[in-house]
């Protein structure tokens, strides 16, 4: 039978009841419409985080307390409580890093949280203790005011620049400059307001109150010890020889021995922009394949529906099949016909779900930039179009071959004195 | 054409044991109209299904034209089926949603031939039963002998040599039923072997011999001596 032949009588069927076909499909379209729309959010999603990351500057490394070993699998939950209780990176670290020719600038870091007052306002805030440094690596300085100078952090004075939305709530039309806040039971003078800056790293950089790291330390922390060291390498190739530098110092600051580089032997994590986004395509994609699981658990029940209807679909046509076979069809012609009905059905409903789940990503894509005020990007990866239509034809032979098998072996006779 | 000798069927259903067919023999040429005939539970029906390939026999020998059932494997004897042979139904047994001429032309998409080949037999076909006018036609159109002619044209598009009925006329009006016994004996005229199998008297003494079977054996078979022409008048 030519396949031409075969393909007319699957149709022919498949269009003689238009609603039980699209009911049938309907599993399918649903199953491969969820993958395709998880595979291109995972997708946009991870766009966009990595997006966030590139923000914070080329060049940049950032190190921290705590172990984490991205590719050897570390635990998160681990790592954040390190980075709370770990208490060996010092400003000792800190000049190490100054010393090596391939660091362009390094800043120190603390951060604690806490209640800031002004006369009758008050608001739960970040503050952040730094150095001069840090508005020269970001190239963010204040636009009223000043910003805090290393005269600041020499004295331990008692100033601070306001993040441009915390002016705002505490200050309202008045000009800051020169009042005085509180914050943890210290007094300190507003000495300038940040310029608007945004959201970056998904961190607001408006909302946050700045200190001389000096300050920050002794006289709100009571602290000696740093949260973090951000550093700008002096050239993108020096990023990596630095990192090595820099685990090497550090090591040998805090007295640990580690010769063969066991990243979860440190007590500290140098992270750049590229060990960032490798963590982030990894847990993206293993989220996404966690979601596309799922979603695939509704073509499994798409398939199971579509063994059922065909095994319906060849219990009314018994006749036509004993009638088939008396004219001469073998039984693998039989099986064929069934075969393709099948696969026609989970193709079809394959395209139809693709279709959907593109239009539907398309849409999301579009609303969420506008929601979240970012460019999230609509990504529909190659593979996903593979699978979902690999996936939709294996489903159609799996599923399909029972009910083709059973109609094949119909004894013509009993077929044909069939109801 | 066809040689039966000792041929015996037998169902098994469990313990129990029917035979269906206990030892009949005969022969058929080319060219020959023959009715068998028989009440309900004489294995006319069994009969029929095996000397159409539709299933093998327990014992005995059937030989259709020079092979032997037992040497043929289902895929050799669909193959015969489809060229060699033509069935017709007491209930007609068309593809429902599906027009008279790609009816007629199901047995072709089972053997290879080219498409242009495929449509001039289909029309021949149906020409020879007189439904031109009614080719793009679908079956719940048709009234029940337009049907049954449909399914003699389906019977005779790859030209088979033998033509098998299974009460042809066995759902139809007497008008209806004379015509398709018209066009049985103008296909037998123009040389088609028929083999009819019927429980009416007036219709098997259309056919040239009869064979009269009773439980499963073989009681008579004669030559019928005065022939009735369908063409001549009404059947009853």
């Amino acid at each position: 039978m030519r396949f031409k032949d075969s393909i007319k009588i699957s149709f022919t069927a498949l269009k003689a009841n238009k609603s039980r076909t699209f009911l049938t499909m309907l599993g399918i379209i649903i199953g491969v419409g969820a993958v395709i729309i998880m595979m291109s959010l995972g997708k946009g999603a991870q766009g966009l985080i990595l997006g966030q990351i590139q923000s914070i500057g080329a060049n940049s490394i950032y190190i921290e307390p705590g172990s984490f070993d991205p590719k050897g699998g570390g635990s998160f939950t681990t790592s954040a409580i390190e980075e709370m209780t770990i208490k060996t990176l010092k400003i000792k670290d800190l000049e190490s890093i100054r010393k090596d020719p391939l660091t362009d600038i390094a800043y120190p870091m603390v951060y604690g949280s806490g209640r800031i007052i002004y006369r009758n306002e008050d608001e739960k805030i970040t503050f952040i203790g730094i150095t001069s440094e840090a508005y020269e690596m970001d190239d963010w300085h204040a636009i009223n005011g000043r910003d805090i100078s290393e005269d600041d952090i020499r004295s331990t004075a008692k100033v601070t620049t306001l993040g441009h939305k915390i002016a705002e709530d505490l200050f309202g039309e008045e000009d800051p400059i020169g009042k005085t806040i509180r914050i943890k039971k210290t007094n300190l003078k507003v000495i300038g307001v940040m310029e608007e800056r945004g959201m970056e790293m998904f961190q607001n950089f408006d909302e946050y109150v700045y200190i001389p790291i000096t300050t920050a330390q002794k006289l709100l922390l009571g602290i000696d010890h740093l949260n973090a060291i951000a550093v700008r390498a002096e050239s993108e190739s020096a990023i990596n020889p630095l990192i090595e530098n820099i685990r090497l110092a550090l090591r040998e600051n805090h007295n640990i021995y580690n010769p063969e580089g066991d990243l979860s032997k440190d007590d500290f994590k140098v992270m750049s922009q590229v060990e960032a986004a490798d963590m982030v395509k990894q847990v993206t994609g293993i989220l996404t394949a966690f979601l596309s699981s799922i979603a695939a658990i509704a073509l499994i029940v798409g398939g199971i529906g579509i063994m059922n209807i065909m095994l319906v679909s060849v219990t009314e046509r018994t006749r036509e099949i004993g009638l088939r076979k008396a004219v001469g069809a073998r039984n693998k012609d039989i099986l064929k016909q069934f075969l393709i009905e099948s696969v026609a059905l989970t193709l079809f409903g394959g395209l139809i779900g693709f279709i959907l789940g593109l239009m539907f990503s398309l849409a999301a894509a579009i609303v969420l930039s506008r929601v979240l005020n970012t460019n999230w990007s609509f990504i529909m990866p190659f593979g996903a179009v593979v699978l979902a239509f690999g996936v939709a034809t294996i489903i159609g032979l799996v599923f399909g071959i029972y009910p083709a098998r059973k109609a094949s072996k119909l004894n013509p006779i009993e077929a044909l004195r069939h109801e | 054409m066809i040689e039966v000798k000792n041929l015996k069927k037998e169902y098994r259903d469990d313990s129990v044991v029917t035979t269906a067919l206990d030892g009949v023999s005969f022969t058929i040429k080319e060219g020959e109209f023959v009715a068998i005939m028989g009440p309900s539970g004489s294995g006319k029906s069994t009969l029929m299904h095996i000397l159409g390939f539709l299933d093998r026999p327990s014992a005995g020998i059937y030989k259709f034209e020079g092979q032997g059932i037992d040497e043929l494997n289902d895929d050799e004897l669909a193959y015969i089926r489809n060229k060699r042979m033509g069935f017709v139904f007491q209930f007609f047994n068309l593809l429902p949603r599906t027009k008279v001429l790609d009816n007629v032309k199901l047995p072709l998409i089972y053997s290879q031939t080219s498409e242009e080949e495929k449509i001039e037999k289909t029309k021949q076909a149906i020409e020879a039963v007189e439904l031109s006018q009614r080719i793009n036609h679908y079956p719940n159109q048709l009234s029940g002998g337009e049907q049954q002619r449909v399914a003699i044209a389906r019977a005779i598009v790859n030209n088979a040599s033998v033509i098998f009925a299974d009460e042809p006329t066995g759902n139809l009006d007497s008008r209806s039923g004379q015509k398709v016994m018209e066009i049985l004996q103008n296909l037998n005229d123009k040389g088609h072997t028929i083999i009819l199998v019927t429980h009416e008297q007036y219709t098997s003494e259309m056919a040239k011999r009869i064979i009269r079977l009773k439980d499963g054996q073989v009681l008579s078979d004669e030559i019928v001596s005065h022939r009735r022409v369908a063409r001549d008048g009404l059947l009853k």
